[in-house]
């Protein structure tokens, strides 16, 4: 479970965060909808540790982890895909998944990890020999994945997953995600831009503007309820 | 062949290795951090000096070169703590590094200066003595330059070997692509800057007890235009490339020498940085350097 209390993320004089509470239990997929510039990615930095928090804390699992770097909270299990595709582009797609396994939970042993990965997306198994940054947009999204998920994570950070894809492979990494979440058990949270998408997704929902929290409920609420003006009105 | 060619090769492919090994330092840093420490000069002769000074008080010299190396590797990780990181921290982008680093080194040379002298000191034969030679087609060969020549190649494919083969070689390569995508994925960037600094320092000791061992002496100016020489090196070879800094330094190093010898000693280093004004025109992304990969 992860749990925000209070948290404030503030750039120089930009304030990104305000006062931002959050509680994602494990289990399920919790999204965070906004605009761009709503807080979304600094909401997901702060938990990974690299967003300076000026106030708050921010627990794993009931563990205070707020004082921690970033490399420790990685340690801990929390994985971060972050936003704009970030992986090594210049290190192959096997390199990749291996840098991503050595410094993880390395729970399962490596060869059988990376036999997992090949076996869920085969495409990654033919392009393994490939500098990462040459594969199309997809399959990039494939291995930042794998990257998270081979590192036997307790907390899933995805930041828009769906982002500049076409609606074909959208639904297949969607399918990915849900499918490792409802497998997995752990704590998934999304920020996605795609609402109708995430909640279908999704159990619980908070919509950030300006970076702070203007509407949270259980997903199916928010999708079909009278709160759809208000999520409507919140991207406005 | 003619002998003086070749004695000229040697001396030159000899120092080139030298100058290797100082961009290979260069190179180490600039992986973690983008920077480069200009002080590596003065660690440099600090290293020689105080290897000379150790075997002074009756301390054998490999135990003497030891000692020093520790010296400048700790000294190593003081300059990234206290002159590279502030420069850093001020302003992502910022170049303050090359004043604060160049500047601390400057300030190593004084001390050096005041505590053993300006005077130069006659440097202890490490290995071999500067009589021994060995004969190569049919021309005698100094021992010390092979010697050099095979600690720098050794240490530039034991380097290589670990980017290449080890996870941490690896995770150094992931710092050096993108630190903030590696600090999420659980690398210790942080300790590994500090690992690079220690590393480049020990490789510019190396290079200064080398190179002194080939001269014969050292001063405290000692490694001050060694560490241009190395950036020529570096630059010319591709930032950030190991095989590249053991080309660029020894077409710096046998280019200077050929020039040395067949017009005039002044003119050594000025080719070099011709040289070094050629390839930034020519080819900024140097010998081995590598093109960016990405698909839009």
């Amino acid at each position: 479970m992860l749990e925000l209390r209070g948290v404030t993320v503030r750039y120089g004089a930009v304030q990104a965060l305000e006062d931002l509470s959050l509680r994602a239990e494990a289990g399920g997929i919790t999204a965070i909808l906004g605009a761009n510039g709503a807080g979304k990615s600094s909401l997901m930095r702060a938990v990974s540790g690299i967003a300076p928090v000026v106030a708050g804390s921010v627990r794993l699992d009931g563990q205070d982890i707020t004082s921690l770097p970033a490399p420790a909270r990685a340690k801990l299990g929390i994985a971060h895909a972050m936003e704009g595709r970030r992986l090594f582009r210049q290190l192959t797609v096997e390199d990749n998944l291996k840098l991503a396994w050595s410094f993880g939970a390395r729970r399962v042993a490596l060869s059988a990890s990376l036999a997992e990965v090949y076996d869920r997306f085969p495409i990654l198994k033919e392009k393994a020999r490939i500098p990462a940054g040459l594969l199309s947009g997809g399959q990039q999204q494939m291995v930042i994945l794998s990257c998270t998920t081979i590192r036997s994570p307790r907390c899933l950070l995805l930041d828009e997953p769906s982002l500049g894809l076409a609606p074909i492979i959208v639904q297949q990494i969607y399918g990915f995600i849900t499918d490792y979440a409802a497998r997995s058990g752990i704590t998934v949270v999304i920020a996605e831009q795609m609402a109708m998408l995430a909640l279908k997704v999704s159990r619980h929902c908070l919509v950030l503007r300006r970076g702070r929290v203007v509407l949270q409920g259980p997903s199916d609420e928010l999708r079909q309820g009278s709160d759809g003006k208000a999520l409507a009105a919140s991207y406005l | 062949m003619d002998d003086f060619f070749f004695s000229l090769l040697l001396a030159g492919v000899s120092v080139g290795a030298v100058y290797a090994l100082i961009a290979l330092g260069l190179n180490l840093t600039f992986w973690t951090t983008k920077t480069l420490n200009f002080g590596q000069g003065s660690l440099m002769m600090l290293c020689a000096m105080l290897t000379v000074w150790l075997s002074s008080q009756g301390i054998a010299v490999a135990l003497a070169v030891l000692g020093s190396l520790v010296v400048v590797a700790a000294l190593g990780m003081f300059i990234e703590r206290w002159t590279v990181r502030p420069a850093l921290k001020a302003s992502s982008g910022s170049m303050g590094w090359v004043v604060s680093t160049l500047g601390f080194g400057i300030f190593l040379q004084g001390m050096a200066a005041k505590y053993f002298g300006s005077q130069a000191m006659a440097f202890p034969d490490v290995i071999f003595s500067a009589q021994d030679y060995v004969t190569l087609f049919g021309q005698f060969v100094s021992l010390q330059y092979l010697v050099v020549l095979a600690v720098a190649v050794a240490l530039i494919l034991a380097l290589e070997l670990f980017v290449r083969k080890t996870v941490w070689g690896q995770a150094v390569q992931a710092v050096s692509l993108d630190p903030e995508l590696a600090l999420v994925q659980g690398i210790p960037v942080r300790r590994l800057v500090l690992g690079s600094f220690m590393l480049s320092s020990v490789l510019a000791g190396v290079a200064g007890v080398l190179i002194a061992q080939i001269g014969g002496t050292v001063d405290p100016a000692f490694g001050f235009d060694l560490v241009l020489l190395g950036f020529v090196a570096a630059v010319l070879g591709g930032m950030g490339s190991s095989f590249g800094a053991l080309a660029g330094g020894l077409v710096v190093g046998i280019l200077s020498k050929l020039v040395g010898g067949y017009v005039s000693t002044a003119a050594e280093h000025g080719i070099a940085f011709a040289l070094l004004m050629l390839a930034l025109a020519v080819r900024p992304q140097g010998l081995f350097g590598r093109p960016e990969v990405s698909k839009a």
